[in-house]
């Protein structure tokens, strides 16, 4: 009798097809809807857009590298998706795509740097000059964790994820991922400065 | 430096740019590009990988309503019907959403889903569904989730930090209009009543009100060859005063019920786990 109800219940939800009760991968629906019809991929890439763009930034200062790199995450994920075979999140396997990407771009030698912005008369052009070192102080302190370190800070502040969905990323509770982000960011904190 | 500052800068090296908008769009056209490729459009069957096992039932559902729509786009009327159909289902911020659907299963099993959810973080939600008279009633606000024990008058809540998302029952049907994947098929009456009917992939077919762009009836495809017709007897947006708020909980809905908090779970006879995700 319970199992007839059990089973009923998950009927209802086949037939009106809305979410299960419990964890599931959010994004299990698209991944297998893009597979069959690869149009769907554009339903994941309007959810992942801004997350990976953030994911990139806090990695890499340079804006058009950026760009790159979040073009080069999502070509590459729809040309790959085939490969990803649903045994972690598909969150997980686009930032690791990502990861890949600043990687290999971080690898590459460092380019001519290209000329700074003039720095203008205008009244806030010395807070901007100021915003703008800080960012590169902390782009350069990022730089210096391991790189499991900076990708985990990159999901967290760069990508928005909480700390659920990265606990399913890496197969760790919620609470893990805080206390490793904890350590993380006092490692940080020690070593940025104040702005006075 | 205190760790909030930190974390503000943090966010700021990654917040969006004025010139995102565009960035989406090119790179969307990227993969515009991507998919005109023949390899790219050639449908392709596979199978689920294991971990996506759990949610395959729910995953075939949705996918089922997220198929192909055959070659060529719509008309222009039926892309403004469809266009309709879809802000109508896609409700702003700041509202609550209550979906209710009814149906009978082939074994003549009568069951019900009713839902409310915030449509703005952390999109809280409680919802009542199952077999008529065995229902199930859980809820979520990002903070806990809440099961109801109607055998013991019980609310059984516990922890749980993971913000639901907006997933109401009709939600893949929502993305499906998003995605442009679904297809006008001419009206149907129902019950006297001269319907637009909307197909999508493996049977599925929805049927909305020619007036106000709403669902009334899906028509689902059972593995047996049947087809459950679900009708949808409420879809509406409610506004997000505290009374309405009430709806969006359980202890509201139940004030003389005994509230376990924790590791308490419900007997085993109430069926399975109601943690809303």
């Amino acid at each position: 009798m319970e199992d007839e109800k059990v089973m009923e219940v998950r009927a209802l939800d086949a037939a009106i097809a809305r979410p299960r009760l419990g964890w599931v991968d959010p994004d299990a629906a698209l991944v297998a809807a893009a597979r069959e019809e690869p149009q769907a991929f554009l339903a994941l890439y309007d959810r992942y857009f801004e997350r990976v763009l953030g994911y990139v930034r806090l990695r890499i200062r340079d804006e058009p590298t950026c760009e790159d790199i979040a073009s080069t995450v999502f070509t590459t994920a729809l040309a790959q998706l085939r490969r990803f075979r649903g045994d972690g999140t598909f969150a997980g396997w686009l930032f690791q795509i990502a990861r890949n990407a600043v990687r290999d771009v971080q690898r590459r030698p460092a380019a001519a740097p290209l000329p700074e912005e003039t720095i203008s008369s205008e009244p806030d052009a010395e807070e901007r000059l100021l915003a703008h070192e800080r960012a590169a102080q902390l782009h350069t302190l990022i730089r210096t964790l391991p790189p499991e370190q900076q990708h985990l800070l990159s999901l967290r502040y760069g990508a928005g994820l909480a700390f659920d969905e990265i606990g399913a990323i890496f197969g760790a509770t919620p609470g893990t991922v805080r206390v490793r982000m904890h350590r993380i960011l006092e490692q940080l904190r020690r070593r940025y400065p104040d702005e006075d | 430096m205190r760790t909030d500052e930190l974390e503000h800068d943090l966010k700021t090296l990654a917040e969006p740019k004025a010139g995102d908008e565009q960035l989406r769009a090119a790179i969307r056209g990227l993969i515009g590009e991507q998919l005109q490729a023949p390899q790219s459009r050639r449908p392709t069957r596979l199978m689920f990988g294991a971990a996506a096992v759990a949610s395959a039932t729910v995953a075939a559902a949705i996918l089922s309503l997220l198929g192909t729509t055959g070659s060529g786009g719509p008309s222009s009327a039926d892309a403004a019907i469809l266009a309709h159909v879809a802000r109508t289902m896609s409700p702003p911020a700041n509202l609550i959403v209550h979906v209710k659907e009814t149906g009978t299963l082939s074994q003549g099993t009568s069951v019900a889903v009713e839902w409310w959810q915030e449509t703005n973080a952390p999109y809280a939600l409680r919802l009542i569904k199952g077999p008529m008279g065995q229902e199930v009633e859980g809820a979520a606000d990002g903070t806990t989730s809440s099961q109801f024990d109607a055998a013991t008058n019980t609310v059984y809540r516990h922890p749980d930090s993971s913000p639901p998302t907006l997933v109401d029952p009709i939600e893949s049907v929502r993305a499906a209009l998003n995605a442009g994947t679904a297809q006008i098929a001419g009206t149907a009456t129902i019950s006297g009543r001269l319907l637009y009917k909307v197909e999508l992939p493996k049977g599925v077919v929805g049927y909305f009100d020619r007036t106000t762009y709403r669902p009334v009836y899906l028509d689902n495809p059972e593995g047996n060859g049947g087809v459950v017709r679900t009708q949808v007897v409420a879809y509406e947006e409610l506004p997000l005063t505290p009374e309405n708020e009430r709806l969006l909980s359980i202890t509201a809905q139940h004030p003389g019920a005994s509230v376990e908090t924790e590791s308490a779970r419900p007997p085993k006879q109430t069926s399975e786990p109601a943690k809303p995700k």
